[in-house]
Formats: structure tokens, C-alpha cells, sequence
């Protein structure tokens, strides 16, 4: 078997490069599906990075990863190292809780942890520490909101969280600066120094891992090997290895690729690149549609915000997926590419059966496009889970409206969790086009919705309570945007204790 | 020098915790150590034909995969796995026989040069079965349960129902209101962070040190000798730092018979770290179907209360606390009548999880409450007064204290319970419904011999030494506070070493009994090397001690100080320096005062507030204060720390805990951190912990331990506060959107 067989630049050199404590480590032969956590603990023998589940589920595992800002400056995300592979981390900074103690002293955020008693058995402490650590570097203040958001992927389950809450809030009492600002610069030379401008080709036991660093090396690669798995964050692919012990033979990183990580806000639309992150996306959304950012918020930790693409997701097609129905709301399209044949496609076209799309071979998502909220559009989603954050839907619902004076010109509601694709209700959507809106217009789509969806009954919710919730949240909607007294929902405003 | 005793003192063991440095049972290294990952039993019942592991030894790196067929011997009688806190029956023999008794069941232990080849090699193994047919439905069997066993001995008694007292049918017939209520509580995970491993390493003469996660160092080292026939001195358990274990650590569990059993096999150290999904095996809180009756009188006092409970169990062990006893204990009522029976499913055996049986039975009894007063039209905490009582209600005796009275006032007064608006439905805050709802709380203050060693040098430091575990709790640094104000030693000059089976004796770490226990423990043999020390200070020429009785004179500042007299003192270095000794260590073992006379509990007052969205039936639970009687707080920090976990598990038990089991397969479905919902952040809003003075004697120290009590009563307060919010009484926990969003009842 040829194992690479691809035009273009290829980084035949086996190595990746990433700066550890100061100093850059150069590693070959490491298996492309080596996590991180994996690497740490038993070849590098960094035991302070714990794993609680080894499937993004608790935090225990959050390490920080550094890249460039600028020339001089560098800036810290959160990951969870349990789904992260080992190249993935080539040409980035590594920090781990070991880290953190610099000559001899704590780290503001560990004296914090220990001043407000934020540790009992100590097992999720470590992956704590870098959350805050991100927290600390972000400039951020820590309202309570923001510290809730921050250590949403971090699970304790001996301290009831508050004492941890208390140390974040209290962390830069014990320094404002750290180690880390000190040498900033330093460490922004040193990544721009081992930064690579050609794919990093690795092989390891029959298996391949291609990351190439532009758009053409990208797509010449893809059409080479049409059945890689293109990753972005591994968040899923991460699970397949961990837990269902399969090994992708042929990766192909699309995080290193600057075009597909584009965020371009243009008169018409937003475009944004198939390989963005949601944490790339997340201020540019959350300003223009609001409730976008509070799902993009409730979707996941940010652990795997910071590394899940708007792309995946929506590649992935799961009938629960919290993106999907909303960009159906908001009459979003996907930009198509199969090397330089592009297609754009409405996405409620995309979607073709469970789990199936309309991609084709060696095709991909290039971008997606949203446009812009016009004015007097009203858009609202909803998040339905058992528990507030971090979970999966039950259902999750969106809706866009534009009037035309009291009559409703357009209106598009999407759907997760109600059929085996993300789906429009068209039935509840015809029944209102055209109509006045009021609490008869609403209810009548409401009845019309039971003629759109037959949802399945499993362990999240019954079928009956999907309907329900379905019906009911288009009331909401309603209520919410007809200047309804009283009309409001839960979300944080009142919980800052 | 102030006392460390009653301060905020921090954790001896933070740096380590914070720094990563702190090692827990996976972490330990050994030279050549292999890596073992274990295989389930894909059936919950039946037997293995065949057992196929040709695969996963063709992979690189296998070394070996452990069966029943080619494992070393295990030992072949009940006896020998019985362990200090096994439950009666046959207790799981793991890798024994083909026999499979529960589904996820190890049947298999692939041993590999790195973890990633033997969890690899591990998915590759197949076993053929013959399947019986299984039951793992509490429902289909609770009217076939099999009732506890009238209590033999003592230890049944405490777990058994008490008896009848009174005659509560009649009671009940003239009882004017009757509230008659049936309450579910679903099986939930312990899910501590760390999952459970076992570093097996062969010492260079052929011992096993094991380092382990347990609650119970010294049981697992008697239990593993006589499993794998090994003599004391052969093996050594240790656990040094325990990531949480919430009562599934007590008993030993099957990694640490995998890893002993592969390092005895290959002479080489093995580790054994099972995954998140592997530990839904290991043992849960039991499932509990409860039914209360209670009869009241029109004035708010009870006349009668009866209380039955199902709860989970296996076929091979009867699991059961005293699930149903809280009921006739915690109110003053003539009549009272108690069963219990064991549903016995093809699971695992059920297992001890914080606060067990309280959690649960008070629950029921305590929304049972909130019912009657809901229909006497009286305050509930008014209702809770107006049945207040003094004296335990089994054995008619008083406690050694119990102040649950100003636990309800201080709690009431800081939650601003004054303002309720009794009607459901009738509070709001914008667009969503507000709930108030209380219940009490209740546990027992235990104490268990214990035995304690100190060495005191000449420079001034101690040396504090037993084989309890800290389990994250804090023990280690109450240990070192308590031995630093008995000794008189700044904090610093206390070491404390714990979780090592060669230590002096502990019993297992649980049930909020270690903190009591250790800190009397510490007190007694402090007290003998003060007497040590008073008697080498006398034999100072000149000495302005001599004479002076051991009790009247205290250890302070690192002096030999009399009481009555604090010019007369003596330097601990100079009295030891004298003698020319330079140690003094002492080995004492405390059995707890006999003290039958009267019952020894903890007591809370739980006060909740909830928001529910109307229109989608989310909860939040915004507040909740949690008052609590438990004697004399050793470290307001770590107490408060022990409080606020147990409040939140009480919130994740009211609204998320659920294991949901297919019993088409008896498997666990959500054996994960995304299906198995424990509390995040979010769920987190106001918890206020308030201690209220509560002065014993029935210890030297007046302790009585705070790991249980924060979580009994909570789900109870919450959904007491749901039905104050919406009108609907959902019985079955937890309470979730779906049961929300039905008809007021
Ligand atoms: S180990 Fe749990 S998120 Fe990584
Ligand atoms: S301190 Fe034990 S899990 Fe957080």
C-alpha cells in the first residue's frame, strides 16, 4: 500500500512540534490517534491531568491549549484532552496542571482553589485549575454567568460547586499577572517558529493522519482519499476511538486550514467556514441573533465548543443535533465543494434520511450561510433538557418571523428531536402565512403541528411529551412576541446569586 | 495559641490536590507494570459455553487474558469473601465460574504492555452463553418480595424494621385526616470522578502491595488474603488520596481481585482502571416503591404511621438498611408499624450511597408530611412542631441532644419562611411559578472503636497514624487539627498518615462515623503521652510540675502547663531532653462510651425554593438553607464543604438521578456522564449552611459526624416546593419535565 499518495506539500518528517513548559517538544512516531490525555499520563508521566470518563463528558481531563495571537501575544482555550489526538496539538502550547507552579509558588488560581476550599477528593481539581486558568487568561471578569459558562464541562461531585464559584470570583486577588503574560511574547516566537506552512503527513500502524494547511492541499487530499474521516474537533471521531475502539485508517484535520475557518460578516449573510469552531463563531452569532448564542451556549461545554465545528455538526446530521434547527429557521444555505465545484444548497434539502445527507463523494461543507437579521425579523430558539446545561435535547425548536404590518409575511420554524432528521413544520408554517398574529393564529398552528411531527418515545421523553413540548413552544414563541404581559422564560437573568 | 478545633481550617492536602500531584490509585508506577482491561458479560443471566480469546491475544502486547478457565486459585467457600460490611448471602465471586449473575459481569482480563492494546484486545474477546431468563424490574416483582428477616443478632437490628408499637389500624380508622401515599425512588450511581483502579505491584520478595480505591484499606487486605489464600503479611493495601466514593468504596470491590489475581499470575505488577461504563456494576443505591399511611388529628399531633417499603437487592445478597425506621423515629406518634421487603433482581447487589436508607425513607416521610399538613391547613413547619419530640420514639429514651427545634427556627428565619403564601400557585416572579417547601432531616451520630497511634519527638513533631481512608472528606485535616490542639502543636508540626493497612486499626470509612471516632481516638492517646510527658517532667530535679495530677495539667504552646496555674510549666523538649528520650509513641484503641441509655442522632431543617417555567415544566432550584444539628463541627470548612455536596446531591436525586436499566437485556442503558445527569453548575444557585450550637457528651469531643445528613430531607424540601409551585404532586423521583407538564392533581 502506498501510504501517501498525495500532490502537494507534504511534511514527510513523522514529527510534530509543540511547546511544553517552555520548551518545544519534538515527537515522532506517536500513533495519530494517541490522545493527549493518553500521551500525558503514560508516556510523559504527567499524572495531574485526570480521566474521569475518557469521553468529554466531566472536565477532569481539561487541559490549555496556547496559540498565537498576533506577534507577541497568545491566547488559552480549554480542551478536553481525552478526545484530543496528539497531533492536533502540533504547532500549538500545551499547559497542564503541572505547569502551573512557578518557582515555587501557586498559581493565583491554585491559591485560590485552596483558600475557598474548592477541592474535597481532589480528582476534578486538576481539570478545574485549567478551566479557571483559561478564565484568568481571557481578560474576562468573572460574573457569575461567565464563571457558570467557563466551568460548565467540569464536573465535581463532592464540593456542590459553590466553593469553586467562590475561588474563580476571588482569583486574581491572589495576582493579576502570571508566568504565562511574563513570557507571552517568548512563547508567540516560538510557535510562529515551528509554525508549518505544508501538510503534516503521519502514518502509524496502517493508519494515516493528513493535516493540511490550506484550502488546495486540503481539497487535492480529499479527493485522494474520498473515504477519510475529515475532523475537525474529534469530538466525535475522539468517541470512536476511546470508546468503540475503531481506528479512522485515513484522517484528514481540517482545523489547521484557515479558509475553512473563515468568519465573514457580509451586508446579505454570514459566512462562516465549514471548519470553524463554535467558539470561532460564538460573539459574532450571539450578537446578531441572540438566542443563537444561548443554545450555541447550551450545546456543550466549552471544552467542546472550543473544538466542535459548525461544519460536524451539521455533517453529522443527528436528529438531535441543537444547530441544525435553527439555521433551518433562519433559512440558512451550505456552500458545497467537491475540489472546485461549488454548490449551494438550502439546508432543509440537505437533510435526506436518518443520518443521511445530501453530500456527495469527496464533498464537503465549505461554508454555511445565514443571513443577516433584517429588521423587525424575531427569532427565538428553545432548548429542551432535563437538565438546564449540558445535556441533550429532548426537543429543541426555532422560530423566525417576519411580519408584514399585523399579517405574517414569512415564518420558519425548525425542529430537533421530532422526526429522524432535523425538519421544518411545514403543516404549522402554512396554516400561519398570511395570517394575523394572535393567540387563534398560534393555537391553530399549534394544532397543525401534531399533523407535522410523529416523534419517537425513548429514554429522553415520550413521544407525547415531545408533541406537547413542540405545542407548546410555539405558544411561547407566541407569547413572547406579541408583547404578552408576563411573557418571558428561564434563562440566567435572576441567577446571578 | 487559639484552637484549630471549630476554626475554618484549610485542607492539610489542598497543595497537593491543586498541583496535580496528589496520587491516586491509578498512578502508581512499578517496574514492567502491565495494563488490564476487563470484560463485561453481555447477558444478566445464565452460564458461559464457551469463552473465545484468540483474538485478542494475537494482538501486540497481549500478554495474557485472564478466565475463569486459566485464572490462578481463588479461594472456594462464602467465608472467604465475606467482608466487613458484605450483607447476608453468597457473596459475588468475580472470574470464579461460567455462571453469570448479572449483566456487565467480568468474565474476562485482558493483560497488555499498554493500556491502549489491552482495551483494544478487550473488545475483541467472545463468550457463547446460555441465557435463563432474567428480572430486573422492581415493579414486576414488588408484590413477591421477600420480607426482611426478624432481627438475630445486634448488627440486624440496627438494619432490620423495629418492631410494631401501639396499634396503628385502629389509630388509623379514628385518625381524622389520613394521608395515604405511595413514593418512588429510582436506582441511582454513586459516579465518583475517579473511576476504579487497582495498581497491584510485586515487591522485590514477592508481596503484593495494592494501592487501591477504597474506603476501607484494611477490609480489602483481609478479604483479598482470604480470597487468594494469602498470609496478613503478604499483602498491603494502600490508598493514599481517594477521588470520592460516596459509600460504593466500602466493600472491596472485583479490580482489586483482578489486578491480584493477574500480578500473582504473571508475577509481574499489573493495574486494573475500569471505565465510567464499567462502574455502573459495582454496586447503587437501591430502587425504593415505599407506601406511608399517616393519621392525624385535627390539632397537627399524629396518631398513627405506617410505612412499607420494596427496595432492590440481588439473587445473591439481601441488601437492606433500616429504610423504614426514620418514620416511627423522628415524631412523636403512639402507633407505628413497618415492613419491608427484598425485590431480588438478576443485578448486582445494591449498596450502601450516601445517607443510606435516610435518603430514601425520609423522602417518602417527609413528603408524606407536606401532604398532611397541605390537608390539616397547617404550616408544615408548624406541623413538624406540633409533632416534635424529645425522646427516640422507638426505645422510648431521650438523646444525648438534639436541637432539630432551633434547627426549624434559624433555618425558617434565614429562608424567610413567614412571608409563604400557603395556596399552591399562588407565588410568582414574572412569568414562572415560585415553590417553597421544607422537610427535616435526620441521622444517626455512630461511633466505632478505632485505634490510634502518635509519636511525639524531642523537636517538637507528631506523627498521627491510622488506617482510615479520607476519602476526600477531609479527615486528614481534622486528624491534624484535632492532634495539633491535644498536643499543643502549631498545625504544621502534625503529620498525619492514613490509608495503609499496616496502620492501626480502622473500620471502614463511612456511614459519618470516621470524624467522631478518629478525633476521640486521637484525644484518648494524646491524653496518654501527656501523661507520659507529665511523668518525665516530674522527674526533673526542681520541677514545678512535680505532684501536679495528670488531669490538671494541659499541653499548650509546646509546654507542660498545669491548669490551675500557668506559671507552673514545663518545655516538652526539656522534660523528654531530661530523660534523654527522644520519642514517645503511644498506641491506644478507643471503643465508644456505652452510652444505650440514649439515641445519638443528627438532625437537619431543610428549606427549598424552586422556579418552574409553566408553559415547559423546567425547574430551578434558586435556594435552599440547610440547618443542621450535628453536635460540635470539628472544621466549619470542611463541614460546610460535606454540607453543600450533600444539598446538591440532593438536588440531582429530586430532579436528574435516574439509571435507566433495559430489561430486555438487564443492562444499564445511560451507564455515561451525558445520560447519568449529576448536578452541574448550572443546577447551583443559593445554599446556605448554618450549624446551629448543639453541645453532647457522649464523646470526649461532643462530635457526631456530617457526611450523610446534608443530603437527607433535600429531595423532600424540593419536591414539597414543586407541588407549593405548580398544585402537582409527583411522587416518583425524579421529577422531570415530562411528569411535570400534566393536570394540576
Ligand atoms: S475524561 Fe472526562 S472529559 Fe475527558
Ligand atoms: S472534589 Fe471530588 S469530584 Fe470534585
Amino acid at each position: 500500500m502506498v501510504l501517501f499518495d498525495v500532490p502537494g506539500k507534504l511534511n514527510m518528517t513523522g514529527q510534530i512540534r509543540f511547546v511544553l513548559d517552555g520548551e518545544v517538544r519534538e515527537l515522532r512516531g506517536v500513533a495519530p490517534t494517541m490522545t493527549v490525555l493518553q500521551w500525558l499520563r503514560d508516556d510523559a508521566r504527567r499524572c495531574g491531568t485526570k480521566e474521569g470518563c475518557a469521553e468529554g463528558d466531566c472536565g477532569a481531563c481539561t487541559v490549555a491549549i496556547g496559540e498565537r495571537r498576533g506577534v507577541d501575544d497568545m491566547r488559552y482555550r480549554a480542551v478536553n484532552s481525552c478526545i484530543l489526538f496528539m497531533p492536533m496539538l502540533d504547532g500549538k502550547e500545551l499547559v497542564t496542571v503541572e505547569s502551573l507552579k512557578h518557582e515555587g509558588r501557586l498559581h493565583p488560581v491554585q491559591r485560590a482553589m485552596v483558600e475557598c476550599h474548592g477541592s474535597q477528593c481532589g480528582f476534578c481539581t486538576p481539570g478545574f485549575v485549567m478551566s479557571l486558568f483559561t478564565l484568568y487568561h481571557s481578560g474576562k471578569e468573572p460574573q457569575r454567568e461567565t464563571v457558570d459558562d467557563v466551568l460548565a464541562g467540569n464536573l465535581c461531585r463532592c464540593t456542590g460547586y459553590r466553593p469553586i464559584i467562590e475561588a474563580a470570583q476571588r482569583m486574581r486577588e491572589y495576582g493579576a499577572k502570571d508566568q504565562f503574560h511574563r513570557r507571552a511574547a517568548a512563547t508567540a516566537r516560538q510557535l510562529a517558529a515551528i509554525e508549518r506552512r505544508d501538510t503534516l503527513a503521519l502514518e502509524k500502524d496502517g493508519q494515516r493522519y493528513f493535516a493540511p494547511a490550506n484550502l488546495e492541499e486540503f481539497t487535492a487530499c480529499f479527493e485522494q482519499y474520498p473515504e477519510a474521516a475529515l475532523v475537525g474537533g474529534a469530538t466525535d471521531i475522539g468517541l470512536w476511538v476511546t470508546k468503540r475502539h475503531q481506528r479512522p485508517e485515513t484522517q484528514i484535520y481540517t482545523g489547521d486550514i484557515a479558509e475553512l475557518r473563515r468568519l465573514k460578516i457580509g451586508d446579505d449573510c454570514i459566512e462562516i467556514g465549514g471548519a470553524a469552531s463554535l467558539g470561532d463563531v460564538f460573539d459574532a452569532l450571539l450578537a446578531e441573533f441572540a438566542d443563537f448564542g444561548e443554545i450555541l451556549r447550551r450545546f456543550g461545554s466549552v471544552q467542546v465548543r472550543n473544538v466542535a465545528t459548525l461544519g460536524g455538526n451539521i455533517a453529522n446530521a443527528s436528529p438531535i443535533g441543537d444547530i441544525a434547527p435553527l439555521l433551518l429557521a433562519l433559512d440558512a444555505a451550505l456552500l458545497l465543494r467537491r475540489n472546485r465545484e461549488t454548490r449551494l444548497l438550502p439546508i432543509d434539502e440537505f437533510f435526506l434520511a436518518y443520518r443521511k445527507t445530501a453530500l456527495r463523494n469527496s464533498e464537503f461543507i465549505d461554508a454555511i450561510r445565514i443571513p443577516r437579521a433584517r429588521s423587525g425579523l424575531k427569532f427565538r430558539a428553545y432548548k429542551i433538557s432535563k437538565r438546564f446545561d449540558q445535556d441533550i435535547s429532548a426537543v429543541c425548536g426555532a422560530f423566525a418571523l417576519q411580519l408584514d404590518g399585523s399579517r405574517i409575511a414569512e415564518i420558519r420554524m425548525g425542529f430537533g428531536g421530532m422526526a429522524a432528521v432535523p425538519k421544518r413544520a411545514a403543516n404549522a408554517e402554512a396554516a400561519l402565512i398570511g395570517e394575523a398574529w394572535n393567540e387563534a393564529s398560534a393555537r391553530a398552528a399549534m394544532r397543525a403541528i401534531e399533523r407535522d411531527f410523529e416523534p419517537m418515545t425513548d429514554m429522553r421523553a415520550s413521544a407525547p411529551y415531545r408533541l406537547k413540548l413542540a405545542r407548546n413552544l410555539l405558544l411561547k414563541f407566541f407569547l413572547e412576541t406579541s408583547n404578552q404581559p408576563g411573557a418571558t422564560r428561564v434563562i440566567r437573568r435572576d441567577m446571578a446569586a | 495559641m487559639a484552637p484549630y478545633i471549630g476554626t475554618a481550617t484549610s485542607r492539610v492536602d489542598g497543595l497537593a490536590k491543586v498541583t496535580g500531584t496528589a496520587k491516586y490509585a491509578a498512578e502508581y508506577n512499578a517496574p514492567g507494570l502491565a495494563h488490564a482491561s476487563m470484560v463485561g458479560a453481555t447477558i444478566a443471566k445464565g452460564r458461559i459455553t464457551r469463552i473465545d480469546t484468540t483474538a485478542a491475544l494475537r494482538v501486540d502486547g497481549v500478554i495474557t487474558v485472564l478466565t475463569h478457565e486459566n485464572r490462578p486459585p481463588l479461594a472456594d467457600n462464602d467465608q472467604a469473601y465475606n467482608d466487613d460490611v458484605a450483607p447476608e448471602g453468597t457473596p459475588f465471586r468475580p472470574l470464579y465460574d461460567g455462571r453469570i449473575i448479572f449483566n456487565g459481569q467480568p468474565i474476562a482480563l485482558v493483560v497488555a504492555n499498554t493500556l491502549e492494546a489491552a482495551r483494544f484486545a478487550a473488545s475483541l474477546v467472545r463468550a457463547d452463553y446460555l441465557t435463563e431468563p432474567h428480572v430486573t424490574d422492581i415493579h414486576t416483582k414488588r408484590d413477591r418480595g421477600l420480607a426482611v428477616k426478624d432481627p438475630i443478632t445486634p448488627l440486624d437490628a440496627l438494619f432490620a424494621p423495629p418492631k410494631q408499637r401501639g396499634a396503628p389500624g385502629p389509630a388509623l380508622d379514628g385518625a381524622d385526616v389520613r394521608h395515604d401515599g405511595e413514593y418512588y425512588v429510582p436506582i441511582e450511581h454513586h459516579n465518583p470522578m475517579e473511576p476504579f483502579a487497582s495498581t497491584a505491584v510485586v515487591e522485590s520478595d514477592g508481596r503484593l502491595t495494592i494501592y487501591d480505591k477504597t474506603q476501607g484499606v484494611q477490609n480489602v487486605q483481609r478479604y483479598l488474603c482470604s480470597v487468594l489464600g494469602l498470609k496478613q503479611d503478604d499483602v498491603r493495601v494502600i490508598s493514599t488520596f481517594v477521588g470520592g466514593a460516596f459509600g460504593v468504596g466500602l466493600r472491596p470491590q472485583f479490580q482489586a481481585v483482578l489486578a491480584a489475581l493477574a500480578a500473582r499470575a504473571l508475577g509481574r505488577s499489573v493495574r486494573v482502571v475500569l471505565t465510567r461504563q464499567q462502574m455502573y456494576v459495582l454496586g447503587y443505591r437501591p430502587a425504593m416503591i415505599q407506601r406511608i399511611v399517616v393519621g392525624a388529628n385535627a390539632n397537627g399531633t399524629l396518631n398513627a404511621i405506617t410505612h412499607d417499603a420494596v427496595t432492590v437487592t440481588s439473587q445473591h445478597e439481601n441488601y437492606y438498611r433500616q429504610e423504614t425506621g426514620w418514620s416511627g423515629l423522628l415524631y412523636s406518634c403512639a402507633n407505628a408499624k413497618y415492613a419491608h421487603r427484598l425485590a431480588k433482581l438478576d443485578l448486582p447487589t445494591a449498596c450502601d450511597m450516601r445517607g443510606p436508607s435516610a435518603a430514601t425513607g425520609v423522602y417518602a416521610l417527609e413528603c408524606a408530611m407536606d401532604e398532611l399538613a397541605a390537608a390539616l391547613k397547617i404550616d408544615p413547619v408548624e406541623l413538624r412542631l406540633r409533632c416534635y419530640s424529645d425522646r427516640d420514639q422507638h426505645d422510648n429514651r431521650p438523646y444525648s441532644s438534639k436541637a432539630l427545634r432551633e434547627c426549624y427556627h434559624q433555618g425558617a428565619e434565614a429562608f424567610g419562611w413567614h412571608t409563604r403564601n400557603p395556596e399552591p400557585r399562588a407565588m410568582r416572579d414574572g412569568s414562572e411559578l415560585v415553590g417553597w417547601g421544607m422537610a427535616s432531616g435526620v441521622w444517626d451520630a455512630f461511633q466505632a472503636a478505632i485505634t490510634v497511634r502518635i509519636r511525639l519527638s524531642a523537636n517538637g513533631h507528631a506523627e498521627v497514624a491510622c488506617a482510615t481512608s479520607d476519602i476526600g472528606t477531609g479527615t486528614a485535616t481534622v486528624m491534624t487539627q484535632v492532634a495539633a490542639d491535644m498536643l499543643g502543636l502549631p498545625l504544621d508540626s502534625v503529620s498525619v498518615l492514613l490509608g495503609d493497612s499496616t496502620l492501626p486499626a480502622s473500620p471502614v470509612e463511612g456511614g459519618s462515623w470516621i470524624a467522631a471516632s478518629v478525633s476521640n481516638g486521637i484525644a484518648a492517646t494524646a491524653d496518654a503521652i501527656r501523661k507520659e510527658l507529665l511523668r518525665l517532667a516530674a522527674l526533673m530535679p526542681d520541677s514545678s510540675l512535680s505532684g501536679t495530677e495528670a488531669d490538671d495539667v494541659g499541653l499548650v504552646d509546646g509546654m507542660l502547663v498545669s491548669r490551675r496555674d500557668n506559671a507552673r510549666a514545663v518545655s516538652i523538649a526539656d522534660a523528654m531532653r531530661h530523660s534523654a528520650v527522644d520519642q514517645i509513641e503511644r498506641e491506644i484503641t478507643t471503643n465508644p462510651i456505652e452510652d444505650a441509655a440514649r439515641a445519638h442522632n443528627t438532625h437537619s431543617a431543610v428549606f427549598a425554593e424552586v422556579k418552574v417555567d409553566e408553559q415547559l415544566g423546567v425547574i430551578r432550584v434558586t435556594r435552599v438553607v440547610s440547618a443542621i444539628a450535628a453536635g460540635r463541627i470539628v472544621n466549619t470548612k470542611t463541614a460546610t464543604s460535606q454540607i453543600l455536596g450533600g444539598v446538591v446531591w440532593g438536588i440531582g436525586m429530586a430532579l436528574h438521578e435516574e439509571t435507566a436499566i433495559d430489561h430486555r437485556f438487564g443492562r444499564v442503558m445511560n451507564a455515561n456522564f451525558a445520560e447519568y445527569h449529576v448536578p452541574v453548575h448550572a443546577d447551583v444557585h443559593n445554599i446556605k449552611v448554618i450549624f446551629v450550637d448543639e453541645a453532647d457528651d457522649s464523646n470526649p469531643l461532643g462530635i457526631k459526624g456530617v457526611g450523610e445528613i446534608g443530603i437527607v430531607g433535600v429531595a423532600a424540601a424540593i419536591a414539597n416546593a414543586v407541588h407549593h409551585a405548580t398544585g402537582k404532586r409527583v411522587r416518583d423521583l425524579p421529577i422531570t419535565l415530562d411528569k411535570l407538564l400534566g393536570k394540576p392533581s
